[in-house]
């Protein structure tokens, strides 16, 4: 294909959305619709991988000893933590400790602890493993140590995320594809409107010898025209909206100080997020062109 | 140049619009293809064009086998040949220029060989002056000159006309049969269905009678009807 008529093509294409503005909104109301939920899946996801790619780096335990036992029996624990091979590093909790994180994670309702005193929490140890996949057998010897009460497991929370996320995006998949079947319909509908306003065009084109290809180009530029200003409203929307949560997010006490999950910046994804859409677009604007052209424009 | 052999054409409903043709045109040749309305003048030119398949018989056209050719090669076929209907056929919003240029844009010719052809057919058909203006415009005789500087821009061997007066009064009429007969002294082939009988009766030229779907004459220096037979001719 010559550039000059590249370019003719391209100009019909949006002299044909421009004259079939009404069916053209609609449709990119629905593209962006789709792109949205898609995108707030993808970052979701993202972000979802993300975390449980942290928690997997540093796979966390903590041991906590019963209440009862004195310095003694807690330095005898602290030499088998010490002696296992599979313990990357270990941070022991003193009670006085405790007491104090008790404190701060209660904040202004910390005066129900008054009275009391450090030696009603026990002494505990965070352990960090070389490797997450020593995480169970580890969790089963430290619980046969005398002297430990229970080990809290944090990839249980790992499961459950995992798990979460895997009948999250189930349902995201479905929607997406409903959503993205909508936006292939719409734009084949808009696109047909666009056929019959021409087909008076259409026919003397075909008079005059303008091949198939040649009359159906524009009409998938316009199919696609639509799908790409759909795709640059919703990168714009989820962009910002999502840069909107994460500055939320960072201000959150809670969430500053517990470290529990963290977010992507809008830097790391804007990019991801920008290819994903042009893509969709692209393919779901030719798709769209296509349905059309199979069902109305048989030139 | 263009020839028929045992052409017949039987459309969906079962409407028999032509029977048994043969026809043969030579290069450079001027042919008046008159009969009533109804009687398938339009159906032989759809037949050259294409537009429509003979159900039995041969058509070539400009070289092209017509009768076995794609889908994909009819464009090629109806490039090589110019054609005018009684309605125009013009795009209402693009100018006289563009209209004429696009024939040459749908065979991605180069800007430059447009920018030399377009004003070259636009001034053989007298409309250099209305170059920017819109069909709507233009007066029908104009349109029809339009929609012909637009059949010749990519400089075909054969022109088909079918009722290129039908929509016009007799003096515009006139003036695009002497158009077409410039036309064909450039050498161009020209096939024009008409039943404009006053002009064929005078223009002279080769005349092919059909009546109910048969050539019932075909005679050089014709005129429009036979006055030695006088066979009748509804109308
Ligand atoms: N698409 C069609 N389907 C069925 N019959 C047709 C069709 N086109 C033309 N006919 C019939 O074929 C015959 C010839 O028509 P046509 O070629 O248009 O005649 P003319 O151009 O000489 O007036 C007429 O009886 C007409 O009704
Ligand atoms: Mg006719």
């Amino acid at each position: 294909m010559k550039i000059r008529t590249l370019r003719y093509f391209i100009k019909e294409g949006f002299i044909n959305s421009y004259r079939n503005k009404l069916m053209s909104l609609a449709s990119v109301l629905i593209v962006v619709t789709s792109l949205i939920i898609f995108g707030v899946f993808v970052l979701i996801s993202l972000n979802a991988q993300h975390n449980i790619g942290i928690w997997k780096e540093q796979p966390q335990l903590q041991a906590f000893c019963y209440q009862e036992i004195d310095d003694i029996q807690v330095r005898r624990v602290e030499e088998i933590i010490k002696a296992d091979e599979r313990i990357l590093s270990y941070e022991k909790v003193t009670r006085e400790q405790a007491l104090e994180r008790m404190r701060e994670r209660l904040g202004k309702d910390a005066a129900i602890l008054d009275g009391y005193g450090a030696d009603i929490f026990p002494v505990s140890f965070i352990i960090r493993l070389k490797d997450v996949s020593y995480s169970s057998e580890v969790v089963k010897d430290l619980e046969k140590v005398t002297g430990i009460e229970k080990v809290s497991y944090s990839q249980d929370t790992v499961e459950l995320i995992t798990r979460m996320s895997h009948w999250f995006s189930l349902g995201c998949s479905v929607m997406i594809i409903v959503f993205l079947v909508a936006s292939v319909f719409i734009i084949a509908n808009t696109i047909k409107l666009t056929v019959f306003a021409r087909r008076r065009e259409i026919s003397i084109m075909k008079y005059i010898g303008a091949t198939d290809w040649f009359i159906r180009w524009p009409f998938v530029v316009e199919g696609v025209i639509i799908s790409i200003t759909g795709a640059i409203l919703a990168f714009i929307v989820s962009a910002y909206g999502y840069k909107a949560v994460v500055d939320k997010f960072t201000q959150d006490a809670f969430f500053a100080q517990t470290n529990l999950l963290s977010m992507l910046s809008i830097e790391s994804v804007w990019s991801r997020l920008a290819v994903y859409y042009a893509v969709i677009a692209v393919v779901v604007g030719a798709a769209g062109s296509f349905v059309s052209m199979r069902r109305y424009l048989k030139v | 140049m263009v020839e028929l052999r045992n052409v017949s054409k039987t459309y969906a409903n079962g409407t028999v619009a032509l029977r048994d043709i043969n026809l043969r045109l030579d290069k450079g040749e001027f042919v008046f293809l008159v009969g009533p309305s109804g009687s398938g003048k339009s159906t032989l030119v759809k037949l050259l064009l294409k537009e429509e398949d003979a159900t039995e018989g041969e058509v070539y056209v400009n070289g092209y086998d017509v009768t076995s050719m794609t889908r994909q090669e009819i464009p090629y076929l109806r490039r090589s040949l110019g054609v005018v209907f009684q309605d125009f056929r013009l795009l209402p919003n693009k100018t006289v220029y563009e209209n004429v240029a696009f024939a040459m844009i749908i065979t991605e010719a180069l800007p430059k060989e447009i920018r030399r052809q377009v004003p070259m057919a636009l001034a053989l058909v007298g409309l250099s002056r209305k170059a920017n203006m819109y069909p709507h415009q233009l007066s029908g005789g104009e349109q029809q000159r339009v929609a012909l500087a637009r059949a010749l821009v990519n400089n075909p061997a054969l022109l088909i006309a079918d009722e290129p007066t039908g929509n016009l009064d007799p003096e515009t009429s006139w003036e695009i049969m002497k158009l077409l007969s410039e036309i064909n002294h450039r050498g161009t082939t020209v096939i024009v269905a008409t039943h404009e009988k006053s002009i064929v009766d005078a223009m002279k030229k080769r005349v092919v009678a059909i009546s109910k779907g048969v050539i019932v004459r075909d005679q050089e220096k014709g005129l429009y009807r036979d006055e030695d037979k006088n066979t009748p001719v509804l109308y």
